[in-house]
């Protein structure tokens, strides 16, 4: 691993002259009102490196919102075409609990069968990574990641005073920096870690993330699942802001014409009414409650037995956006330590 | 060139075409019979390949412009390149495949899931209870299993449904009957107005008809709709089955059929691939499973 050292200035104007070269689309962080959302940069100084959280995480890159899979001629299914539209892109400026999530979205794209639709995006991004500079009053992100983060990122940068702290940590990372106007690194490891601890998380969970999967195994029947479960609208918002929710359905869209059609993959989730029925109707997860507990199973449970990492990263994005105010997983788990 | 990412655009569009999960096969309709008011038989057949299907297994059956659902296959393991389903009419994509007609074709991914495990079954008791449209995965194990007969001893197939209409595979039953290797017993929960000599009442009320088989040299497969499986394996319990010795097939929303769209996940496992056969034993202390 190579650390260098840039200024701001000469960061963003090298940024600049990327955007102008074209050879990725550089996607940064920007403001939208009082909020902040990963977007195309047209020009550095869009860029907004102190931020607290993005509304939607970067996923929405490699995991569109809405993604085609297959065009074909409606009732021809000699037409079929598989689709895997892609482009080299490249991410500055992600958290690094979203890039954890990024990490677990990884495994669960390419353990067992691949899914190419979303490796091959992956595979076309380079992700600079950092450390928050602002507090956000639902992360807790340091009680339920390490730095698996770190391994997915191509470089990550912190910020001392006026400049950044470059690691090159890939091989594309370095050649992605080669024209840009870094220096050798001169601040000590200290340095490096206060600055990138400057910025505590408001809120932790109460027990540590190992125990988890056994307290909730143990907790399958708790008045908590009722207690937050007959508040929650079913709106899906916690699930659809969520970085590490990654569950999807399949729709078919028909040009006007009935010329063509495409099959697209759109985002679904597990707090949605419909999503566990089948055809006859009979629905796996009729209650709320049970709906609402399996979400923190799949995060606390499932996810770490399957993949072994924690399913939530702690960007409290679920808090942020959850009408009913229930979504949070801090709370959920405070709740069932003060209700033992 | 491909504009996007410097590859050429040919060797693209194979790649994604080759490394696609979600891209079926053609396999055009040969077969087509109506077995009951909404339940239809179909033959498929695949251009090039076998299905390479195992007993128990499934596979996404789509018709562009309608859609994508899993359906059980119903034909035994097979060396041509046919396979059987029974499709009950319930929903857009089955309805679309109802209306087709022989020589028409549809898309196909599979086989996924686990399979009923004949193997480890040889050289003991088979026990099928089976309820309604389960009779359909179930068939494939019983194909198989009376292919190889004499790898199995004694071979018992209960049956259920709800009113005489429903009865599947009325033919085959009825060969099924007239074997002296094999016990066939059903029953159905109502007469209505059909004419009906047989049992009536609901499939645990069949289950003193296995009384005889000594449930340590036995296996029981279960099949059938998700309220089914907790009294007949009380039912089971009661006939001193160890849980080792129950096998049963579950169903779930199988929406993707490569563990990715979390649609038919029951715990930690995804049925689609962890399943739908499971045994018993593996399962029971899962909290959503049964």
């Amino acid at each position: 691993m190579e650390i260098l050292k840039i200024s701001k200035n000469d960061f963003y104007s090298f940024l600049d002259r990327k955007i102008a070269a074209k050879e990725s689309k550089t996607i940064g962080v920007v403001k939208k009102g009082s909020h902040y959302v990963f977007a195309e940069l047209d020009a550095a100084s869009d860029l907004c490196l102190d931020y607290d959280v993005t509304i939607l995480p970067p996923k929405k890159y490699f995991q569109p919102p809405k993604e085609v899979l297959l065009k074909y001629v409606p009732k021809k299914p000699e037409s079929y075409v598989a689709v895997n539209e892609c482009e080299p892109i490249t991410i500055v400026g992600i958290h690094y609990y979203d890039l954890a999530a990024i990490y677990l979205m990884d495994k669960a794209f390419s353990e067992g069968e691949r899914d190419e639709n979303y490796l091959k995006k992956r595979e076309n991004s380079l992700l600079i990574g950092m450390y928050p500079t602002k507090p956000q009053k639902n992360r807790f992100a340091r009680s339920v990641t390490k730095d698996q983060g770190r391994k997915v990122a191509d470089i990550m940068l912190t910020e001392i005073g006026g400049n950044l702290v470059v690691e090159i940590l890939t091989p594309k990372g370095k050649e992605y920096l080669k024209d840009a106007k870094a220096v050798k690194n001169d601040y000590s490891m200290k340095e490096l870690e206060d600055a990138r601890n400057n910025v505590k998380d408001d809120q932790k969970l109460p027990l540590a993330v190992e125990l988890v999967p056994q307290y909730l195994g143990n907790h399958y029947e708790h008045p908590v699942w009722e207690h937050f479960g007959e508040k929650c609208f079913s709106c899906g918002s916690c699930v659809l802001v969520c970085p590490t929710c990654y569950c999807f359905d399949a729709r078919e869209e028909i040009e006007l014409s009935l010329a063509e059609g495409k099959r697209v993959r759109v985002w679904d989730g597990c707090m949605l009414e419909d999503f566990a029925v089948v055809a006859d109707g009979h629905n796996f997860r009729k209650n709320k409650s049970s709906r609402f507990r399996h979400r923190i199973f799949r995060k606390g449970k499932h996810l770490p037995e399957k993949y072994g990492y924690f399913g939530c990263v702690g960007c409290g994005r679920c808090a942020n956006s959850c009408t009913a105010d229930i979504a949070g997983p801090v709370k959920v788990f405070n709740y069932m330590e003060e209700n033992k | 060139m491909c504009e996007n990412c410097g590859c050429t655009e040919t060797n693209q569009k194979d790649d994604v075409q080759k490394n696609s999960i979600y891209l079926p096969e053609v396999a055009k309709l040969t077969q087509k019979k109506k077995m009951t008011p909404f339940d239809s038989f179909f033959e498929f057949q695949l251009k090039d390949r076998p299905l390479g299907h195992l007993p128990g297994q499934f596979a996404e059956i789509s018709i562009p412009g309608i859609g994508e659902a899993p359906i059980s296959i119903s034909s035994g393991p097979s060396k041509d390149n046919t396979f059987e389903m029974v499709i009950r009419n319930v929903g857009s994509v089955t309805n679309a495949i109802h209306a087709l007609e022989p020589g028409e074709s549809v898309g196909v991914r599979g086989p996924f899931g686990t399979s009923f495990p004949m193997n480890n079954l040889k050289g003991k008791n088979l026990l099928f209870i089976t309820g309604g449209i389960g009779l359909v995965p179930a068939r494939s194990a019983i194909l198989y299993a009376m292919e190889h007969r004499k790898d199995y001893k004694e071979f018992f197939i209960l049956f259920g449904c709800k009113d005489p209409s429903q009865r599947l595979f009325t033919d085959e039953i009825e060969n099924w009957k007239k074997r002296d290797d094999i016990a066939f017993h059903e029953t159905v929960d109502r007469k209505e107005n059909f004419p009906w000599e047989g049992n009536v009442g609901v499939i645990t009320t069949l289950l003193p008809k296995a009384e005889k088989l000594d449930p340590k040299e036995t296996y029981a497969i279960i099949v059938g709709p998700p309220v089914m499986y907790k009294f007949v394996i009380m039912g089971l319990h009661d006939l001193e089955f160890p849980d080792e010795h129950i096998i049963v097939s579950l169903e779930r929303r199988m929406k993707c059929g490569v563990g990715k769209c979390g649609h038919c996940q029951m715990d930690s496992k995804y049925v689609c691939q962890d399943g739908p056969v499971f045994y018993y034993h593996d399962i029971k202390h899962l909290k959503e499973a049964i």
